[in-house]
């Protein structure tokens, strides 16, 4: 086959068709996996120099925050809520104190500015740069927001039994920003929209089905349908183990999941199995130990394992099970590349 | 009579004030508190435990019994105190250092508290040298470790190290647990147990205690 751009795989991919060979980037790469790959190289470098089918941009890294205490690490996000961030993780903040202690706090709330044009900027200078040849992702996490900064997980959950209507209160709150939102990361130039809050732990979904559908899988949907409107593709992630909730996944119209996390027990052939038919799976290359502690052998056997599970006719994107984090070997993150490139061309053949 | 299904079944549903008024109610009909917590709060646990585990409840109405079962100890301990009731045993967790996540290991603590068990939280971001002082300090038969991120799994290992170091390593069991955390990571550091989730952690604390 005539090879794609890096946009054309993605997007052949996504829609379940055979592409050249089998598309790769990641939803996050830590800082010391770039150093150890290519000292120095920025992101977008980065993402040229190892030739990944698309750059994602992170939202929480272009939403504003106050710095409240710099050596410990606490600041004021967006939305209120004091966060702290662990000193050997930048990406992954802990809620100290969420915005919305009471319904009176939600009375005279104010929520952030989603046209905020210094939002943006990444995503424009990368759409200057990259439009048209490689694809350019850009996350929204409605639920997580909900959970992790204006409600606090304790308290969210238990409203969830207790207080109905104030979770329909907090989801308003989130829906009315993303709505503007969304639309504004595809007018920057954002080819695909990635839909990023975690719904399950390690061993299930953090909520009911029948609480998933009420309360979680409404915003994800309407950011689906906002970006089928606009002609563009729109993905989700989560971690955990999805089993009972892949169903009400499936039925947002979602085009893509991701990471099917072999840790929490999701087979990438069952997915495979089960809803190939409906969806584009991404991911299931095991970052928890593999990447980690594993030698560059495990390596390339995982990436051609996930390969046969998920690679015929189209629809696997080859990635990680959740990031290129902090512990991962630089060397077996290239060499996780370097078989997605020798063994997902096709026809494949291995 | 009192009927202590109705406490059980208060608590599994996580009904905050019908577990108090049951357990005031129990009191005050003479029933002894280790009676209460046998016949009423261990059972409930289990029931809610075995729920959680099956995926019949989930996060949302495990919380909520949490807060019955707390509502129903507050007023047992003081009489079991008085008693001299002992615990099953002595727990002592935390979050290992640089990680910060705690929603597991609060869980964990919930299930242990309701089983019977006299846990000190440590907290987050807890050092080696945290860890050892608290053990060098008191008389655990358990020390949990918990780790979110793979980034701060190898703390564990230091941890035990440390403990090692210190020559406190044999002085409690120990149990890891947390998402990126496996039996193989757990049996390569060296520590007891590992744990997939807070009704494992009970089961596997309980099962260490007799070793």
């Amino acid at each position: 086959m005539q090879s794609l751009t890096n946009l054309e795989r993605i997007m052949k991919a996504i829609k379940r068709q055979e592409p050249d060979r089998i598309p790769t980037f990641e939803i996050d790469i830590d800082a010391r996996v770039i150093n150890g790959i290519e000292p120095g190289a920025t992101y977008e470098d980065f993402c040229e120099y190892m030739d990944l089918d698309a750059l994602c941009y992170y939202e929480v890294s272009m939403d504003p925050y106050e710095v409240i205490d710099q050596a410990r690490g606490v600041v004021r996000d967006q939305w209120g809520a004091i966060k702290r961030y662990a000193p050997v993780s930048f990406s992954i903040p802990v809620t100290l104190e969420p915005a919305i202690k009471s319904k009176k706090n939600l009375d005279n709330y104010a929520s952030p500015d989603p046209d905020l044009p210094s939002r943006f900027k990444r995503i424009e200078q990368a759409a200057k740069k990259f439009k048209g040849k490689r694809a350019i992702i850009a996350t929204a996490r409605p639920f997580a927001v909900v959970r992790d900064s204006l409600r606090g997980q304790n308290d969210l959950f238990k409203d969830m039994i207790r207080d109905p209507e104030m979770i329909d209160r907090l989801n308003q709150i989130t829906s009315d920003y993303y709505r503007r939102y969304v639309k504004n990361l595809i007018d920057a130039g954002a080819d695909i929209i990635l839909e990023t809050a975690d719904w399950a732990f390690t061993h299930g979904p953090m909520v009911s089905p029948k609480l998933t559908a009420r309360f979680i899988t409404p915003a994800l949907k309407e950011i689906v349908d906002y970006c089928h409107s606009r002609g563009i593709p729109c993905l989700k992630h989560t971690d955990g183990n999805i089993w009972t909730i892949f169903d009400l996944i499936v039925e947002t119209g979602v085009d893509g999941i991701h990471p099917i996390d072999p840790l929490a027990g999701m087979d990438l052939g069952e997915a495979k199995a089960k809803y190939g038919g409906e969806i584009c799976l991404m991911g299931n290359v095991d970052c928890g130990e593999l990447l980690s502690w594993g030698t560059k052998e495990e390596v390339s056997k995982a990436v051609k394992d996930c390969i046969r599970k998920a690679g015929k006719g189209g629809g696997y994107i080859c990635m990680s099970s959740n990031s290129i984090h902090g512990a991962v070997k630089p060397e077996n993150y290239s060499e996780m590349i370097r078989a997605i490139k020798e063994y997902g061309k096709y026809p494949l053949v291995h | 009579m009192i009927d202590l299904a109705e406490l059980v079944s208060s608590v599994a549903e996580g009904d905050v004030s019908r577990a108090a008024e049951f357990t005031r109610r129990a009191l005050n009909a003479q029933l002894s508190a280790k009676k209460i917590l046998d016949n009423g709060l261990l059972p409930a646990m289990d029931r809610i435990g075995s729920a959680f585990e099956n995926g019949e409840i989930f996060l949302p109405e495990l919380l909520m019994a949490g807060d019955a079962m707390k509502a129903a100890l507050e007023l047992l301990r003081p009489e079991l105190a008085k008693r001299g009731v002992p615990y099953i045993g002595k727990y002592a967790i935390g979050t290992v250092q640089g990680d910060l996540h705690d929603i597991g290991k609060n869980i964990v603590i919930l299930m242990l508290e309701g089983n019977g068990w006299e846990v000190t939280d440590l907290g987050t971001d807890v050092s080696p040298e945290q860890f050892c002082e608290v053990v060098r300090k008191g008389d655990f038969d358990v020390l949990g470790m918990s780790a979110l991120l793979t980034f701060t799994m190898p703390k564990m290992a230091e941890t035990i190290s440390a403990l090692k170091a210190a020559r406190l390593r044999d002085k409690m069991k120990i149990m890891v647990g947390g998402a990126p955390v496996t039996q193989t990571f757990t049996e390569k550091i060296g520590a007891d147990a590992y744990a997939r989730d807070a009704v494992e952690a009970v089961a596997k604390a309980k099962s260490l205690l007799k070793k």
